[in-house]
């Protein structure tokens, strides 16, 4: 193989990488591999190849096409193509526009990271036990900005605790169930006879969460310590899907994922959806058209809202019963539902009602405590 | 276009599977150089049938591992016969072998049940190994998977470590109802097998439903292409086409009106609000817009 042709393959995957794609060495060495399989000849079969190494995903497909498109270009004369499938681009997309796009990005992602401060970093001192079961009890709205922070790692703490020991209560209990013969047989080799019988345990597994966070006006505050709470738990389940809605539903899931919760919420930020007005009914569908194998038995399906819908309610239950069929539970938090004063009477809320297995408030640290212990099927 | 490639698509054709330039190159690729083939697409799209075809274009074994929630590596890898293990204690009890013995005796390769990923590395000629909809196993699983296919080996305590002599091709097929680790999908090559083109359906239903009607097929194809494009709770497949097809060509239609439609929908649409949104369509606006040559 030519060396210019590696070289050239070498680059084409930084390019991408740049686009975004996960691109790994791995894929740069079974690209060049792949190419003494391909007719190099022919572009749409080098297309082909190229993309059946580099894209992992049908969302990528489109900046490969582009990163594609503009490296690999097409000649007419059949011996110049080594000459060709070398890069003759300038090295940069235009450098204003991804500035534009970057700025315009950051932008969105800081517009939360500003307020909880970035000196964060320094462990700051835990309230005292007095003080904590005060701030538990306490609405989270009522909480002042230079507040939030204390109570974002009360938050943590809690739900840490909690998770260790539901976990605890997991481990194997000395209940008998169905005689496990192959075990049974290893522990008895040794006698003529099967003395000492060994039981099968049925393995407990776990639950999988669906959230589904309104976060149009007031509710985003909540959501926010929602998913706080549930992320701190999240090794006590199988699987955590997140999805935030407003006018439109987002999942969030892939952001969420193996990060620090002050990432998390800056991460979070830049799915907001501003404009405000919220369809439940609306998101309801569309996360049922486009992720129906996300609900099974298994799964605890959560939202939160304050059920203020301004889309058709009819819709709204007609959607949440197709959940209701599918999940093991649904739970609905309506943080208002903190107020004694309170009636679900929005239409919405009035709709979703008695489609729900379970409707509570989450509306401070101890309805968020309170939910955990819920949170088994 | 490299001819083995395009050997590769004659000879799908010639096993009816209608094919084309992407999947041949996966293909290709895949064999040439050795490494899994990650197939994503939209339930009925024909993922499966690329595995049995290329088992059938290499001459070997298809050894299929179906994949569902809980499946554990126990299940996936092997286990012990434990019933005939039992009658060989009991058979023996008065031989006068010590429990050294036995124990070697029964935990040996006799009374080993292998199941396909086991299977698919003790064999004398590298097979086909379908790990079909990966995406409803366990995150779990799917990482032990990916360390049986980085070396292609198995160890059984009471044997001894299994190494394959001849490692399967492999075929990876899912439905995309969870997200796979981007670690599995790193090791593989992938293809997205998106809903057929016009043209490829079109193929696709005079291939398996021979004898029908030319005008009927390119009706068929385009009200599909129209259906697929409006908000569905349930997306027809290919294999909803075929079905469809069928019974049409049975009742010896030769092209598509309202009442044939009417009577036969339930071929194509399985949920009640899409057939009711369906049929609020064809009210308001006739079935012309479905038969439609889009733009």
């Amino acid at each position: 193989m030519p060396r210019d042709l590696s070289s050239a393959v070498v680059r084409f995957a930084a390019r991408l990488r740049r686009q975004g794609l996960p691109v790994t060495l791995i894929h740069v060495t079974d690209a060049v591999r792949a190419l003494e399989h391909l007719d190099l000849a022919d572009r749409q079969e080098l297309y082909l190849g190229l993309r059946a190494v580099f894209v992992g995903r049908p969302e990528d497909v489109p900046a490969f096409d582009r990163v594609f498109e503009a490296f690999w270009r097409p000649v007419t004369e059949a011996d110049a193509v080594a000459e060709a499938l070398l890069p003759s681009l300038p090295d940069e997309t235009p450098a204003a526009e991804r500035e534009g796009e970057l700025a315009r990005e950051s932008l969105a992602l800081d517009a939360w990271s500003d307020e909880d401060g970035e000196a964060g970093d320094e462990p700051l001192g835990v309230p005292a036990a007095s003080e904590r079961e005060a701030m538990a009890a306490q609405d989270f709205a009522t909480f002042s900005e230079d507040q939030l922070d204390a109570v974002y790692r009360l938050t943590l703490q809690i739900a840490r605790r909690l998770a260790r020991r539901i976990s605890r209560r997991r481990r194997p209990s000395a209940r008998r169930g169905r005689i496990d013969l192959r075990r049974t047989l290893r522990a008895n080799v040794t006698r003529g006879d099967l003395i000492d019988l060994r039981f099968r345990r049925r393995k407990r597994r776990k639950v999988r969460l669906v959230l589904l966070c309104d976060v149009s006006g007031s509710m985003d505050l909540y959501s926010r310590f929602l998913l706080q709470f549930i992320f701190a738990l999240q090794s006590v389940f199988s699987r955590v899907e997140t999805f935030t809605f407003s006018v439109r539903l987002t999942r969030v899931t892939e952001y969420l994922r193996g990060r620090s919760y002050r990432e998390v919420l800056r991460r979070l930020t830049a799915v907001r959806d501003w404009s405000g007005g919220t369809r439940i009914g609306e998101s309801l569908g569309e996360f049922n058209r486009r992720w129906p194998g996300l609900v099974d038995r298994r799964t605890i399906v959560i939202i939160l809202s304050d059920g203020w819908d301004t889309g058709d309610p009819e819709v709204l239950a007609a959607e949440l019963l197709r959940i209701k069929r599918r999940a093991g539970r649904v739970i609905w938090l309506n943080p208002l539902l903190g107020n004694p004063s309170y009636e679900p009477l929005t239409r919405g809320m009035a709709a979703a009602l008695p489609l729900v297995d379970q409707f509570a408030a989450a509306h401070n640290l101890a309805a968020l405590r309170s939910l955990a212990g819920t949170l088994r099927l | 276009m490299r001819d083995e490639i395009r050997k590769i698509q004659e000879l799908m054709e010639a096993a009816e599977y209608v094919t084309d330039a992407p999947v041949a190159t996966s293909v290709h690729l895949a064999m040439r150089l050795r490494k899994p083939l990650l197939i994503e697409g939209h339930a009925g799209v024909g993922k499966t049938e690329i595995a049995k075809v290329m088992a059938r274009m290499l001459g070997t074994n298809l050894i299929r591992l179906q994949c569902y929630e809980g499946l554990d590596a126990g299940t996936a890898l092997y286990e012990w016969n434990y019933q005939k293990q039992l009658l060989h204690i009991k058979l023996h009890e008065t031989s006068g072998r010590s429990a050294k013995e036995e124990e070697r005796e029964i935990f040996s390769e006799d009374f080993l049940l292998r199941r396909p990923l086991l299977q698919a590395i003790t064999q004398q000629q590298s097979p086909l190994l379908l790990v079909d909809e990966v995406d409803r196993a366990d995150e779990e699983f799917e990482a032990f998977m990916l360390e049986v296919f980085s070396d292609w080996q198995v160890t059984i305590p009471e044997i001894g470590t299994i190494k394959a002599t001849h490692p399967p091709y492999v075929i990876l097929t899912s439905n995309r109802t969870r997200e796979l680790s981007d670690a599995l999908r790193r090791r593989c090559l992938y293809l997205w097998i998106d809903y057929p083109t016009y043209d490829k359906e079109v193929r696709i239903v005079e291939r398996k439903v021979p004898g029908i009607d030319r005008r009927l097929a390119g009706d068929i194809a385009r009200f599909m292409e129209s259906l697929r494009g409006m908000r569905l709770n349930k997306v027809p497949g290919v294999a909803e086409t075929l079905d469809w097809a069928l019974a049409l060509a049975s009742l010896h239609a030769d092209h598509l009106d309202e009442a044939v439609v009417r009577e036969t929908i339930g071929c194509v649409l399985k949920d009640a609000d899409d057939i009711r949104r369906f049929r609020a369509e064809v009210q308001k606006a006739g079935l012309e817009p479905f038969l439609h040559v889009p733009s």
